[in-house]
């Protein structure tokens, strides 16, 4: 390739300055990046795009010719229509496992910490905790903090198991919402209920009807969002604090060229807060020292960097498409990875480099890494460990293959649910008054991940601005809100860009018009959003100007999000097609049938500036039924 | 004069036909055995994409006159009268590629033939399932695909088919709704999201 071939390539790749800085060099070195695989993988099988293949049973795998040929049933005589709807659910249980299994680990964790085993954690949002309590009536008047907090972990535990048969979170929907789902037969009975049925009904020989199998996978979406996902953000709170607006920077600029470089990466706060802890230690400090660099730079990457960010600040270095990235600018000692959004072949790339990759769960075993299994009673030690052997690594790092981009984008972040309600004074009533007056016409929520599909970043953000531009709030979770970080969509200078309505109260407030609500179980916060103020207004959520994008998405989690979303009536556009298209009876009930239901429903459209016309005119219609 | 006749817009692009071709190809012709054996099968059909979304099956078309065949220096490709297929005789072969430059669909690869455990890669390019069609059955790959983007049978026959299509369509554009062969509506609407999908890159 000519340099000038590998400028446009990098252009071609991605939207963000320092990604294409780094992009150009992995194509100068010749490191593989998922855009490589994803060339090579083409053309990919039409039978999966469409969801028409069933690998299920050993009488398969079969396909359905989606021109309606011969080959119309499968060999257990499952028609298109079946295959299509379990292989949804199925996609779609296997995000919410993960959001949910995330979820658990969380609440062990703060169970571990109120029975005096979790070395190094602490309860951080007592008030917090003290409300959850109240939640779940637990007595909280002159109790000791641990045993409340023991009591607490039990109760969210017990949300998991199948006696209860109902989710106290859940009950945080308004009552029309609830009455919807309770009408509808898809209340939530369980966290872990749902996914194992939703297992038992893709069996061969179960459940054949696509109606039954899709009201199924809502009520698992509703397990995951007002469930697992919501159980994490809780706990996640209540153990390492509630978020509150800080500024901090991101891009792979925040790299040094001084410092040792970890980066935290994947989904889980747990074992990643700790390194954040224990890299203030001294002697570590004087160790990098003695290895020749100027201290220890920590920044994250995808949701843990989120989280990381939401609470502590730490740096971010950059979205799921960046860990490649990060490790390929030659400066990072050490990756380490919990689970979820990891490549498998990390180590691979590592090994283009001296980068040393630590996995740390039992779960998300990678070989070529070093594992350093994290336990919550040796959290402490183990993070110690790492970081040691980090600046151990400095020394090997080569400073003729080292490239750092300058100027690091500036963010805020921190914007919890109860920090938005702070904000605005206690009560949602001058964010509706404003909403009511059509100052801001609405609001939508942007999460998801990068998809090689479209250029890294341009859905997020060509949405992103167009909405504000209508005067729409945006918030954010996951790679949506990096890929605004990186953009300077994240500040309160950013209003600069938003519509007349939407700035001034942007200015107001000194907030930026992309709000970065967390990672991506932190859609619950989301959720909670919604539900307060359809509360405060006495509706549905339903019935309020809001929608949902995903216009990047690639991950089994984001269909659960998605879907969570459809269920709780927060119209939903998706940017990549699902794989439903086999199916017209599917696609007509997820993009016009469940109106009837939810009063919401999905669209697809990839391009994001029709996707805003799609969102701005469902917000119409609920401001005109609203009669606002 | 029968042939595998390609209808692109059924093509899905899952490659079945390059697996079903790889194993008519090897010596153990069962799957499980194929990916084992020392000297590999390759595909003699190539399904080549642009943007993920238009696909197309290419195989040798077995022209007539052949230019591979005219061009050949050593006489090592010839027809079998009986089934129309152009065949290479392996042994004469010298791997010259000058078929490669004549082929006009560029469909001419170079590989070891497991029969005669050579070392040296001659053309081996599609043989139309010879052996298949002597035993009065179809040609592997068109056998594999499900949508029927690949189908054997008498060349009038199915152009004839084509044909319709093509009439109708023009109709079509006078207000008919009559199209053969149909594209159901939803895979329509996923072509043109795919199709958006690669515009914006």
């Amino acid at each position: 390739m000519t340099d000038q071939e590998i400028r446009a390539e990098a252009e071609r790749r991605a939207s963000d300055r320092t990604d294409q800085e780094i992009i150009r060099k992995t194509l100068d070195e010749g490191v593989q990046t998922v855009w490589d695989r994803f060339a090579l993988q083409q053309p990919q099988c039409g039978f999966g795009q469409l969801g028409v293949c069933c690998n299920n049973c050993a009488m398969g795998p079969c396909r359905i010719d989606p021109f309606g040929g011969k080959t119309s049933l499968g060999v257990c005589g499952a028609n298109v229509d079946t295959i299509v709807a379990r292989n949804l659910l199925d996609d779609l249980s296997v995000g919410a496992a993960a959001h949910s299994d995330h979820g658990r680990e969380v609440v062990q964790v703060l169970l571990e910490t109120a029975e005096g085993h979790g070395q190094g954690y602490q309860i951080k949002d007592v008030e917090k905790l003290h409300r959850l309590a109240t939640e779940y009536g637990i007595q909280t008047d002159g109790r000791a903090t641990n045993d409340i907090a023991k009591d607490l972990a039990l109760g969210i535990l017990e949300e998991y198991g199948t006696i209860k048969n109902r989710i106290q979170l859940a009950e945080r929907a308004p009552e029309q919402t609830k009455e919807i789902w309770r009408k509808t037969g898809i209340m939530p009975r369980s966290i872990d209920r749902e996914i194992v049925e939703a297992m038992h009904r893709i069996h061969m020989g179960v459940d054949a009807d696509y109606v039954n199998l899709l009201l199924h996978a809502m009520r698992t979406s509703l397990s995951d969002g007002w469930g697992g996902s919501m159980a994490a953000t809780e706990c996640s709170d209540i153990l390492f604090g509630t978020p509150t607006p800080l500024t901090s920077i991101t891009n792979l600029a925040t790299l040094s060229r001084e410092k040792v470089n970890i980066v935290l990466h994947g989904h889980n706060p747990l074992l990643s807060q700790m390194i954040v802890n224990v890299a203030e230690d001294p002697d570590l400090k004087r160790m990098a020292e003695e290895k020749g660099a100027k201290g220890i730079n920590l920044v994250g990457m995808c949701c843990t960097g989120n989280e990381l960010l939401m609470r502590s600040g730490i740096p971010l270095a950059g979205s799921f498409f960046d860990q490649e990235l990060a490790i390929a600018t030659g400066a990072v000692e050490a990756m380490v990875v919990d689970y979820q959004c990891i490549y498998h072949s990390i180590p691979l790339t590592a090994g283009c480099y001296h980068t040393k990759v630590f996995t740390t769960s039992t779960k998300g075993k990678i070989s070529g890494t070093i594992y350093k299994e994290f336990k919550p009673e040796n959290a402490r030690d183990t993070a110690h460990e790492i970081i040691k052997l980090a600046i151990e690594n400095f020394p090997n790092r080569n400073p003729d293959r080292v490239r750092i981009p300058e100027r690091p984008m500036k963010v805020m972040a921190g914007f919890s649910e109860e920090t938005i309600r702070k904000a605005l004074g206690g009560t949602y009533k001058p964010l509706i008054d404003a909403i009511v007056a059509g100052t801001i016409r609405g609001c939508v929520g942007i999460v998801g991940c990068n998809n090689p599909r479209i250029k890294q970043d341009y859905g997020h953000i060509t949405l992103a601005k167009e909405l504000i531009k209508r005067n729409i709030l945006v918030v954010e979770t996951g790679c949506s809100a990096i890929a605004c970080g990186k953009a300077g969509l994240l500040v309160p200078e950013a209003a600069d860009l938003a519509g007349e309505g939407l700035a001034s109260v942007c200015r107001l407030l000194g907030i930026p018009p992309v709000l970065h609500m967390g990672s991506c179980v932190d859609c619950s916060r989301i959720l909670v959003l919604a539900a307060n103020i359809a509360k405060e207004l006495g509706v549905g959520i339903g019935d309020l100007p809001i929608g949902g994008a995903a216009p990047e998405w690639y991950s089994q989690k984001a269909i659960s999000i998605g879907t969570y979303f459809v269920s709780s009536g927060v119209y939903t556009v998706l940017g990549i097609p699902p794989k439903i298209f086999g199916s017209s009876n599917v696609l007509n009930l997820l993009a016009d049938g469940v109106k009837g239901i939810t009063n919401s429903a999905f669209a697809v459209e990839p391009d994001p500036l029709k996707t805003a016309d799609l969102l701005e005119a469902e917000i119409n219609r609920k401001r005109k039924a609203l009669n606002i | 004069m029968k042939t595998v006749f390609v209808r692109q817009e059924r093509c899905v692009g899952c490659r079945h036909c390059e697996v079903a071709c790889a194993i008519e190809h090897s010596k153990g012709k069962g799957l499980l055995s194929t990916i084992q054996e020392e000297t590999k099968s390759y595909p003699r059909i190539f399904v080549e994409v642009i943007d993920n979304y238009l696909k197309f099956p290419n195989r040798c078309r077995h022209c007539d006159p052949a230019p591979c065949m005219q061009v050949c220096p050593t006489g090592s490709l010839y027809r079998d009268e009986q089934t129309g297929s152009v065949l290479i005789d392996y042994l004469k072969c010298i791997g010259c590629a000058v078929c490669a430059m004549a082929c006009p669909f560029g469909i001419i690869q170079f590989q070891k033939i497991q029969k005669y455990e050579m070392n040296r890669e001659v053309n081996a390019k599609c043989d139309n399932c010879i052996g298949r069609l002597e035993e009065g059955r179809i040609p592997a790959c068109a056998e594999a695909c499900k949508t029927s983007a690949l189908e054997f049978g008498e060349a009038n026959d199915l152009i004839r088919i084509a044909r319709t299509d093509f009439t109708s369509r023009m109709i079509t554009s006078r207000g008919s709704e009559t199209e053969v062969p149909v594209i159901p509506e939803n895979i329509r609407a996923f072509q043109k999201v795919m199709e958006k999908l690669a515009s914006l890159s």
